[in-house]
Order: C-alpha cells, then structure tokens, then sequence
C-alpha cells in the first residue's frame, strides 16, 4: 500500500470517527436501542462506491476498533462489528448488482442489514425471545435511516471525488 | 459484467423486497395486537358489592333498575364489552354524562345514590389474574 493510500484511508478513518462521535452526541430521537441515524456508514458507502471493498473493510474496522476503544464497552465492540461486517457484505453485493448506481437502494440494504445483525447478536447474548419485538421498529429504522445515508453518501462523492488527488 | 437489463431488475427486486418488508413492519405496528381483555362489571352500593357480571359474551345488550336505599334509582345498561348508566333521578346526571366504560381505569360513580360501577379484568383461562391495563406512579 502506498504512502498516499495509507494517507486517503487513514484520513477517511478519521472522518468516519469524528462522524460517529457526533452522532453520538446527539441525544436520540426515538427511545429505542439501536434505532439511529449510522451517519458514519457515508463513509463506507464512499468507499465502496468510488474505491474497492478492500478499503471500505479497513477503513470499517479501523472505525469500529477505535470507537470501541474511545468511547464504547467490550460489548458494543460486539454489535458494532455484527452490523458492520453484515452490513458491509450486503452492500458490496448490492452495489455491485446495481451498478454503483442509486446509492440509497444500497444504503437501505446496508442499514436494514447492520439491525438485523444487531438484533440477532442482542437474540444469541441476552438469548431472550422477548428482543424480536423490536423487529418491526429495526426493519423501519434500518430502511429508512439507511436510504437516508445513502443519498448523503450519493452527494458528498459528488463533491467530494474531484478533489481528491487522481488514482491512488 | 451486467447489461442495463440485469441492473435494472435488481433495482426493482431489491425496491421490491424493501417495501414489502417496510409494510409488513407498519401492518405489524399498526395493527391491535391480541384480543381486547375480558372484563369483569362489579356493581357496589354503599360500599358493598351487589352485583358482578361478565361483560364477555353478551349476544344484545339488556339493561336493568338498581335502587338505592334512599329512593335513588339508576338504570344501568349492560353492552359487549362495556357498561353504562343510562338515566338516573339524581340531579346532576354526572353517573349518566360519564358514558360507557370499556375498561378498568375509571369507574362510574353516582354519589347522590352511592353507586359505583367498577371493571376488573376477568382470569384468563389459567386462572391467572391478568396483568393490570396501566400503573402509574
């Protein structure tokens, strides 16, 4: 990996923390754990659109191994990487089926991908039945807030791209 | 790789899947869940209890006279799954005015004629006492 490249993915590590330490400041809207906006995955939807999985995957752990660190617990580690490998996977795959086109139909997939996980993981830990009720209120969330980061993750690459230096 | 074709079915699967999911989701929020809990009518006239009936499985609705001990009548009636009082000959028809009650959180109340009318949540099939409709603290 070159010295640009580890620079462009460190930079966008960075990006996505500062992102999701926002967020996290936001006091959330709807009084349900796990129902949140994942502005942070922008960034993996930039990457996975405009550079390669590989990089998207780097720049993902290296988010989520961070954010564990600074501000979460050794469980949060765990949901963070169900929903964001899961999520990961699914929007590869789907943006590769569609072209790289209408982002916000990856994002959708992504964000409805990274709750399931989440609540499979919060199924196997706390192994209660009684979680599933929040199916229906993580579906919505998921599909909503994820086509929501999607058309963000579409305009920022819009501006964002042509000032980046060319191929790395 | 994929030709626009290949491309644009997906989009409409994938859109597809997203919205039948999302209104399966709504339907499921929407919609009552479980049946409305049966509920038991107690009838108590000056502290004691005169009367208690089921307000389940009432095919027509019926009503019926209760007096009091200075005079005071109240005609009550009696629906599925709700009760009521329908006319009284005290003065100021608070009891009539409060309506039909389908739950246990208020309870009807006649005080000229010291009647009140009071729904508890009929045992379930097990026995069990239910849960109760709502605490506040």
């Amino acid at each position: 990996m070159s010295t640009k490249k580890l620079t462009l993915l460190a930079m966008f590590a960075t990006i996505s923390l500062a992102i999701y330490a926002a967020e996290s400041a936001i006091p959330p809207l709807v009084p349900l754990p796990g129902v949140k906006l994942g502005l942070a995955n922008v960034v993996t939807l930039i990457l996975l659109r405009h550079f390669s999985l590989r990089d998207a995957a780097i720049v993902l752990s290296a988010r989520i191994g961070l954010s564990a660190l600074l501000f979460g617990q050794a469980l949060s580690l765990l949901y963070s990487l169900a929903g964001g490998v899961l999520s990961l996977l699914v929007m590869a795959l789907v943006m590769k089926l569609l072209c790289k086109r209408m982002v916000f139909l990856t994002g959708a997939m992504g964000g409805l991908a990274h709750n399931m996980a989440q609540l499979i993981t919060a199924l196997a830990v706390t192994s209660t039945p009684g979680v599933l009720a929040y199916l229906p209120f993580l579906t919505l969330s998921g599909v909503l807030t994820g086509a929501f980061t999607g058309f963000c993750a579409q305009a920022a690459g819009r501006y964002l791209m042509p000032h980046l230096p060319p191929k790395t | 790789m994929h030709t626009e074709k290949t491309q644009k079915r997906a989009a409409v699967a994938i859109s597809g899947f997203l919205f039948t999911i999302c209104l399966c989701s709504l339907l499921f929020l929407l919609l009552p869940s479980g049946k409305p809990a049966a509920y038991i009518a107690d009838i108590y006239q000056d502290g004691n209890l005169i009367m208690s009936i089921p307000l389940e499985d009432i095919p027509e609705s019926r009503s019926f006279t209760v007096e009091s001990a200075g005079g005071g009548t109240n005609r009550i009636e009696i629906r599925s799954g709700s009760i009521g009082i329908l006319s009284a000959d005290c003065p100021d028809k608070l009891c009539v005015k409060q309506g039909f009650i389908k739950d246990s959180r208020l309870p009807i109340t006649c005080l000229p004629n010291k009647l009140v009318i009071r729904l508890r949540p009929a045992p379930d099939s097990s026995g069990e006492p239910q849960e109760p409709d709502i605490i506040t603290y």
